[in-house]
Order: structure tokens, then sequence, then C-alpha cells
């Protein structure tokens, strides 16, 4: 039954069904030295340029994944509750998506994936394995001989990135190359680390969303701890060695490194689908046993109450004995 | 291979409007839709947005991109294709004199 009025509450808090499930969706808006607001119909941009004066630009909220707030933004509550309302992540980040400082988690999101990210990060024993599984993953399947500990694939990890580093280096004649994060001297550094870190961290903006699109939280890991990024690190480091490294030594001569890398890096998204992949990543990780079920999205789920013996009993209801008091 | 393009005008030439026709449905006034290949698409949007007049013309057609479409637009108007990264947006400039005034300049029956 769809009543005018019914259709128009719709449009205004819609339904599960009518958002797009997290690997359909846009990949990442970047926005700097704006201010993002709602109006009466939709959340708008409002970009201020010297050459065309004031102009407006609506964000295709339901659509986006990911929503990058660069310096010299700033967001109205009511933007930011319809974005939340759409499942779409906010991230506060620094100049061109250099660092992330924050960001924000729908409500309406089932908790199925954070209690089985949960459950394995508890068990010393299960952690341990989808630590394994992780590096497993970046070296292939099969090659790590099983019971290798985890301080000796650390160093193999270690030993494959420098290889790699090397290798690329050769290929673009730029000599010797030496990884420097270091955000206090960020314009002195080199084009090629300048683009890494900005690959890196629109790379951990996707993770994030997809993540917090899954239920689950960024801040247990299996490899990396500590950091309230922990699990994003994990995650992000699976597609490093196939998406930023490689792009960012394409950019050793670009004037803009930054910019570029976001560019193309967009482009290496599409090429390389890697949303949907994270997801089916992210459960094959935390839960190979488990069934594959692309279908499993954000669900509004009802609260259910948590039992030791029957797992979980419906919430919401009177659970009062007959006859008592 | 052909895909679909949609078309949609405001306030063209007479002429213009009958001759895509030819090519495509005029599903309401001045919105036309039909599956033509990329080259047949090149050259009538080349000849559309030559012939617009003081009207607008925005070509959509499905494109190997994240968005999935790509826009053209031609003609004196105040939305823009802004470029963010890669991801395409429209701005709106609400300063400029207005597209419904310009439409009841170029009023035709």
């Amino acid at each position: 039954m769809t009543t005018p009025a019914n259709a128009r509450r719709k449009l205004a808090a819609p339904t599960v069904a009518m958002l797009p499930r997290t690997a359909d969706s846009l990949s990442f808006l970047y926005l700097d030295l704006v201010r993002v607001q709602q109006d009466d119909t939709g959340v708008c941009a409002v970009v201020t340029t010297e050459a065309r004066g004031t102009e407006t630009v609506y964000l295709p909220t339901a659509a986006l994944s990911c929503v990058l707030l660069g310096p010299g933004t700033s967001i109205t509550t009511r933007a930011l509750a319809t974005l939340a309302r759409h499942g779409t992540t906010v991230v506060a980040t620094g100049a061109g998506g250099v660092r992330t400082y924050s960001a924000t988690v729908p409500s309406s999101l089932s908790t199925r994936w954070l209690e089985t990210q949960a459950h394995a990060w508890a068990d010393p024993h299960e952690h341990l394995a989808v630590a394994r599984r992780m590096y497993e993953h970046r070296f292939g399947h099969g090659t790590v001989p099983s019971g290798t500990s985890l301080e000796k694939l650390r160093g193999l990890e270690g030993q494959r990135m420098k290889a790699l580093y090397k290798l690329l280096a050769q290929q673009h004649r730029i000599g010797r190359f030496k990884r420097i994060y270091d955000p206090a001297a960020w314009d002195q550094q080199d084009p090629v680390n300048l683009a890494l870190s900005s690959a890196n961290t629109c790379l951990y903006g996707i993770v994030h969303a997809a993540i917090i699109s899954m239920g689950c939280t960024p801040a247990l890991g299996f490899v990396h701890s500590g950091n309230q990024q922990s699990f994003i690190y994990d995650i992000a480091d699976l597609y490093k060695t196939e998406l930023t490294i490689p792009l960012a030594f394409t950019l050793h001569n670009a004037s803009h490194p930054e910019q570029a890398a976001r560019r193309s890096f967009r482009e290496g998204l599409r090429l390389f689908r890697l949303m949907p992949r994270i997801v089916t990543d992210v459960q094959r990780l935390l839960a190979p046993e488990a069934t594959d079920d692309q279908t499993d999205d954000l669900q509004e789920e009802l609260v259910d109450l948590w039992d030791p013996v029957t797992g979980s009993v419906p919430g919401g209801i009177n659970h009062a004995y007959d006859g008592g008091q | 291979m052909a895909s679909m393009i949609a078309l949609s005008l405001t306030a063209v030439p007479d002429h213009l409007r009958g001759a895509l026709t030819r090519w495509l449905l005029e599903v309401t006034p001045e919105l036309y839709v039909g599956t033509v290949s990329a080259k047949v698409r090149d050259e009538l949007w080349k000849t559309v947005a030559n012939s617009t007049g003081n009207g607008i013309a925005v070509l959509i057609y499905p494109a190997d991109n994240e968005q999935g479409f790509a826009i053209r637009m031609s003609g004196q108007r105040r939305r823009h294709l802004r470029d963010f990264d890669g991801l395409t947006l429209v701005s709106f400039n609400s300063a400029l004199p207005t597209e419904e005034a310009d439409n009841e300049t170029a009023k035709h029956s």
C-alpha cells in the first residue's frame, strides 16, 4: 500500500530496500573548503569560488558510501543525520585526505558480523588463526607452511615489502626509495611518498566505510592492535601491494601527486571493484566456514535478549512467568 | 555496440525537435530516449549542441565509469558539471537569471 503520504515519509526516511548495497554504491567523495548543509530537499555543499561566486552542489547521499571531509569544511547536524540515515560514513580527514581523524556510524545496523568479530578477537586461538589468514591472504594461499609463528610471518612480510619497493623503484628508475610518513614535514616529501600517503588514506576511508557498513568495529584488529583504526589497517594492508603502492610509483613525476593519486585511485577502484571484495574478504577472514550469503546486508533488526542457553530470545515483550507477581 | 541515450532539451527551435524524432522517441515534450551506436550519438550531439539557439541541451548515456553514465551539456544555463576527483556532480548557481525566465522569452507553441 503506497499512499502519497506514505511515499513522502519513505522519501524522508528511506527503508533498507531503497538504499544501494555497500557493494553497489559510489566509493567516496572528498570535499574541502565548503559548507555542507541540509536545505528543505536534500544535502548540499555550498561552494564559493572567485570565478563563479557561490554555487550549491547536491550530494547523492544515498548512493555514496563514504564522504571525506577535509579542512575548511563545516557541516550541519541535520546534514550529518541525513548522511547517517542513508548509511553513509562521514570521515573527517586532513588536507587531501592525508589522515583520518574520526568517522560516524549509522545506527540501524545488524550486529551479526560485529559479534563474529568480537568472538574471534576475544578467543586467543581464533585470534591467531585470523591473523595468520590475513598474512596468507597477502602471500597467496598455500604459500605459508602451517604452524609458522606470527613473528616469522611479520619478518616475511617485511622482506616482501622491501623487495616490492626495490622492484618498483628500478622499474620507474628513481634510484633508492625509502617509505617516509611524516605529517610534520608533509611538503618536503618526494611525490611517491605523497601519492602513497594520499592513496592509502583513501583506501582507509573505503575500508572504514566497508567495515562500518557491515556493522564491524574498526577498533578490534588482529595484526594491528591498540588503535581505534586497527582493523582498518589490517584489511587495508591486504590491498596495498596491488593498489596503492604500484599507483604511487607511477606518479613519481606528477606535479600534484596527491590529487592525481585520488583520481587514478578512483579509476582503480572501478577496476578492482574493491567495495564488494572488502566485504567478502572480511567475511572470509572472520568466518571462513560460514556460508557465503552476499545478500547479508544492513537490516533493521529488532533487539533480542541474550540467553546463555538458547542464544537469543525475542525482545520487546514481557517475559514475566505466568502466576508471577 | 548500441546503447541507450536520453536527451533533454529546453526551449530549442522546433525544427530540431522534429528532426530528432527520426532517431529518438519524444516521451514528453523535449525529452527524448532511444538506442543508438556511439558514433551516431556523437554525431547527433554535435548537431544538437550547435542548433540549440537560446535553449539548453543535456545528453546522458551509459559509460564505463564509477557512476555508470556520462553527461554532456550545451547552451546557456545555471547548472554546471563539476568534477570531484573523478566523481561528476552538478553545481547550481542561483545568482544568475533563472532558466524559467529564459523559457518565457523563448516560448514556442
